[in-house]
């Protein structure tokens, strides 16, 4: 697990995954978790073998609940959920191949960066426990000799302390909940080179975010989680053209904005359109085309344009899109 | 890759870990004074007794006192803040997980935290306790009958209060609840109360060590150790399969 030569280099485009074995290592059937009313994650079903595999998902969507679950940290409601064909809440061994560097900022305070990992060596069993510390946080850029606490670390400190942890025990299955939070871009890059490095390697890395540009970079394996539910999985290409492809809202003021809502429908520019005071809200399938002729379009019926907004563009709305046409 | 962790090992670790996690100078600090404020008092009021009273006057005095404020407060208190918070800690602040997701069974951990909190909690009410008896002056059978009864209390109490921070949130004043309600009210007035406080066997070893009577203080030291050594077991047994099926954050 080399680290690469040049920082400051963007990470390599992801490499085609490994092949896939005979059974995957993380098989999720129907898995549906709720605490009392609130349903967490609802009916998911998905196996992942080798290789990176990112899970995206908005805020509250049930990543972590669902990574929970994988990890036997909580138990699903229903369906059934296998880490290598054995459940890891109840098989001790399957959980000494699991890695998990969770979501929440929680480490042993008190405890240098070489100590944590050195002792989450130990709980795993590991021959030199003390050696194995110190390699995996040199792969996560961290000092081994530093003597400061972690909890005078910073946020992309602690983030690296918990990925050295969780790659102590050389897990098969590498469990990375927003591993990207708090790192500078420079750590970024590095981090995801050795997460698809790791990935070649055949272990299996399940990888969440809620920002669609890491998860670009990530791998090509998506899964979409959105209101607990899996609402998307594949090649990210294809989910990146249904994206696009999906229907867009702009808002567009105009001196005259009945006039020019009427003239984009009867030329068939958009899908639709509605009109409230000066402003026309337009649904268009096509984006590139509506961008083309708008300016031309306004500057033949002599209208001004007083503002372009597009009103769906964020994240939020591209999983509500995902949601709704399941 | 078939690794796990041997039960010898978890044991280790865990108490290694915790008695580190355990070991915050603030709360030290507050409870060996809590202890050795106590033990001051036991001390102090027991030398009051005059020299031309009865030795028997001043041994009951001395016992009095340390079953009253020793093994009432200082012994439960000082378990309950180590023993509540072994699990505890970690289950509030989320750090559990770098535990439990590991190849270990679950037993190992909870003897380990159970030894954790009694390797702090013990020193900080023994030592103490034992100095005050010693200090009293009013006989061998007080600084005996102290040390037996404090580790016997200390044992078992810890093993009680781990499984309180195990179930429940905000266990120390669960905690508070079940030492000064329980034990210090229902355990005075109903026998089934008396049976299910530690508090009455505690006083029964200092009774039967000393040959004073003391109120809930009716069995003999023997029974007290054999229902005590369950306490714990049973303790133990609720620890693992709590530790088992809770769901970690």
């Amino acid at each position: 697990m080399a680290a690469p030569e040049s920082s400051l280099a963007p990470p390599p485009a992801p490499p085609p995954p490994p092949p896939v074995t005979a059974r995957p290592i993380v098989e999720v059937e129907n898995v549906t978790k709720a605490f009392g009313d609130v349903v967490a994650v609802s009916d998911v079903s998905f196996t992942v073998g080798p290789g990176v595999t990112a899970l995206l998902g908005p805020n509250g969507a049930g990543k972590s609940t669902l990574f929970r679950i994988l990890c036997g940290l909580t138990g699903p409601s229903r369906g059934t959920v296998r880490v290598l064909g054995e459940n890891a809440r109840e098989h001790r061994n399957v959980r000494g191949t699991i890695g998990l560097a969770p979501q929440q900022d929680s480490l042993w305070e008190r405890f240098s960066a070489l100590e944590f990992v050195e002792l989450a060596g130990k709980t795993h069993g590991v021959a030199d426990p003390a050696a194995q510390a110190r390699r995996c946080l040199a792969h996560v850029d961290l000092d081994p000799d530093d003597p400061k606490r972690v909890g005078a670390y910073s946020k992309g400190m602690r983030q690296r302390v918990k990925l050295a942890a969780a790659l102590v025990n050389d897990p098969t299955l590498l469990i990375l909940d927003e591993p990207l939070t708090g790192l500078d871009p420079v750590q970024r890059n590095r981090m995801i080179s050795l997460f698809h490095e790791l990935g070649s390697s055949g272990k299996c890395l399940l990888v969440s975010s809620h920002v669609l540009d890491e998860v670009a970079r990530l791998g090509s394996r998506v899964l979409v989680i959105a209101q607990g539910r899996l609402v998307a999985s594949g090649d990210y290409r294809r989910l990146r053209e249904l994206m696009d492809d999906r229907p867009h809202r702009i808002r567009v003021k105009s001196n005259d904005a009945r006039r020019l809502a009427s003239e984009l429908i009867g030329r068939g520019l958009v899908d639709g359109a509605s009109v409230r005071g000066g402003t026309v809200l337009v649904d268009t399938l096509n984006v590139d085309q509506f961008g083309r002729s708008i300016a031309s379009l306004s500057a033949e019926l002599r209208l001004r344009l007083l503002e372009i907004v597009p009103t769906d563009d964020d994240l939020e709305s591209v999983f509500r899109y995902l949601v709704e046409r399941r | 890759m078939n690794r796990y962790v041997s039960a010898l090992s978890a044991v280790g670790i865990t108490h290694r870990l915790l008695v580190r996690q355990l070991l915050s100078k603030g709360r030290v600090a507050a409870l060996l004074a809590v202890g050795v404020v106590i033990s001051l008092v036991v001390a102090l009021v027991s030398r009051t007794v005059g020299d031309d009273e009865p030795a028997e006057e001043a041994l009951e005095l001395g016992t009095a006192l340390m079953a009253n404020l020793g093994f009432t407060i200082a012994v439960p208190i000082v378990a309950l803040v180590f023993a509540a918070a072994a699990f505890g800690d970690l289950k509030e602040d989320s750090t559990l997980v770098y535990l439990w997701l590991r190849p270990m069974d679950r037993w190992p951990m909870v003897v380990g935290a159970w030894l954790a909190s009694v390797t702090v909690s013990l020193p900080l009410t023994l030592v103490p306790l034992t100095v005050a008896a010693v200090i009293a002056d009013v006989g061998a059978e007080l600084v005996w009958a102290t040390i037996f009864a404090c580790v016997v209390g200390n044992l078992a109490y810890s093993a009680v209060f781990m499984l309180l921070g195990l179930l429940l949130k905000n266990s120390v004043v669960w905690g508070i609840g079940y030492i000064l309600i329980w034990e210090g009210f229902v355990a005075g007035i109903s026998s089934v109360g008396e049976r299910l406080a530690i508090r009455g066997y505690t006083r029964s070893v200092m009774a039967e060590r000393t040959g004073i009577d003391l109120d809930l203080g009716n069995l003999t030291s023997t029974t007290a150790v054999v229902v005590l050594t369950v306490v714990v077991l049973v303790a133990f047994v609720l620890s693992s399969l709590r530790l088992r099926s809770m769901d970690i954050a």
